[in-house]
């Protein structure tokens, strides 16, 4: 179907500022970048698109007589920000409207429009404008006049809107009756989804909280070992003077690197709480630096990774628990993974923990 | 110490031949530098001429390491005699680069 010639209007101006919609976008994309990573906060996805002429054409067919300049259509230019969480879309908002001026009367919040009965399509739209204290360009003032759309919407509300729109709905009001019962039963889903990730996530981080001050107090036979415990028993740096010790052989230098891998080999090893692991560090200390001195000395090997103390610890308790070379096998292949120097290594320290009458 | 470093595939190949240690150590700096500014590298170093390395040698491999990953790249040192892979045993380096 032709445009009439007020629609084709719209169009010539289009193409007139596509440059300037070109423009805008680069520094509304540049600058969402750099804020979300001064914040530290980690998005799913960050698109801006601007409308192509077909896409244009085709909604001034349907609805042209509604807009009487091409300012009147705000979502020429659009970026969308998803979220991993639903209760992350207000911290994103809070940011854009300290970022951008919003036209408020435009801008719409979606997740309070429906109605109690209802779920479906639900998402922040602001209407914005680039601030002049973000660019001020004299060569292009339309710049800070031309007014774009910001999406923000959770990865779960993004999924039901492009499934919708893939379906080739654009709100639940135009899917046949028979219909709506399903798709508002998936909506709901979503929702309840969406709400539950936020609060679990919430419960994580205050169980995590609660695990810190726990460990902190030095509680230790009451905290199970899991990852985030023995993180947290790891903060408080417990083998850093066993590690001292360990450089000094050679006056090396300590590279302060992660416990984290021996998480897994401690499992294994059958500790259940962070009071094991305390023990395993109180009762073999002197054991696990009189094998790094029978392997350092002499050597001039001024550096050593400050987790030689835990390895040289977790030996120590294999070899006096009496799993000999196999044991020490496992342990390295539950570091290493599965490898032909897995049991050279175990053999060799096998024949030093001898002489240190580690073993017999 | 003779060092070859080639690019094939996307992967950068390393072969070390020879004792690395304080004589060659700052020659080895400068044969791996470049490959500290390359985005997403993926850098295989052979190490079965390898005869010996010392604590400069695992200081350069350290950097070198920390270099890769900070640009989003890995690195494998792979088949290592037993004398220079105790060497990154007792000094607790097997815990810190990949080794095959």
């Amino acid at each position: 179907m032709p445009l009439d010639m007020h629609c084709e209007m719209i169009l010539d101006e289009y193409r007139d500022k596509l440059p300037v919609f070109n423009r805008i976008k680069d520094i509304l994309l540049a600058n969402l970048r750099k804020s979300l990573d001064e914040k530290n906060i980690i998005v799913a996805g960050l698109e801006t698109r601007i409308k192509t002429e077909k896409s244009l054409t085709g909604k001034l067919e349907l609805k042209g007589y509604k807009y009487r300049t091409l300012d009147d259509i705000t979502d020429i230019l659009g970026a969308r920000i998803i979220t991993f969480f639903s209760d992350e879309v207000d911290i994103i908002s809070a940011l854009v409207e300290r970022m951008f001026e919003i036209d408020w009367e435009n801008s719409v919040d979606k997740r309070k429009m429906l109605e109690i009965d209802r779920f479906g399509y639900m998402s922040l739209h602001y209407i914005c404008r680039i601030p002049k204290s973000m660019c001020d360009d004299p060569a292009m003032p339309e710049i800070n006049q031309v007014r774009f759309e910001i999406q923000m919407r959770s990865a779960l509300q993004h999924v039901w809107a492009n499934m919708q729109h893939d379906m080739g709905y654009k709100s639940d009001v135009e899917i046949p009756v028979e219909y709506q019962r399903n798709m508002s039963r998936l909506a709901g889903m979503l929702e309840l989804a969406d709400e539950q990730f936020s609060r679990i996530r919430k419960e994580i981080t205050d169980y995590r909280r609660n695990v810190q001050s726990l460990v902190a107090s030095g509680n230790f036979d009451e905290v199970p070992l899991n990852g985030d415990t023995f993180r947290s028993y790891c903060e408080l740096k417990p083998l850093q003077r066993l590690a001292d010790k360990i450089a000094t052989i050679n006056q090396a230098e300590l590279y302060d690197d992660s416990l984290m891998p021996y998480y897994n080999v401690l499992v294994h090893m059958g500790m259940k709480t962070i009071g094991d692991v305390e023990r395993l560090r109180i009762e073999n200390s002197e054991a696990a630096y009189q094998l790094a001195l029978l392997q350092l000395a002499g050597t001039g090997l001024d550096i050593v990774a400050y987790s030689v103390a835990l390895q040289n610890l977790c030996i120590v308790y294999i070899l006096k628990q009496g799993f000999g070379e196999a044991g020490l096998v496992r342990m390295f292949a539950a570091l290493y993974g599965e490898s032909a120097y897995n049991a050279q290594r175990a053999s060799r320290i096998y024949q030093q923990a001898k002489k240190i009458n580690l073993v017999s | 110490m003779d060092v070859k470093i080639t690019n094939q595939d996307n992967k950068t190949l390393v072969v070390l031949d020879g004792r690395l240690d304080t004589t060659n150590a700052d020659r080895f700096q400068q044969d791996v530098n470049p490959l500290m500014q390359m985005e997403h590298p993926d850098i295989d170093i052979d190490c079965s001429g390898m005869s010996y390395t010392s604590s400069q040698g695992l200081r350069i491999f350290l950097m070198l390491q920390k270099s890769v990953l900070a640009h989003g790249g890995k690195m494998v040192m792979r088949n290592m005699n037993p004398q220079v892979k105790e060497v990154f045993d007792i000094t607790g380096f097997s815990n810190i680069i990949t080794i095959l």
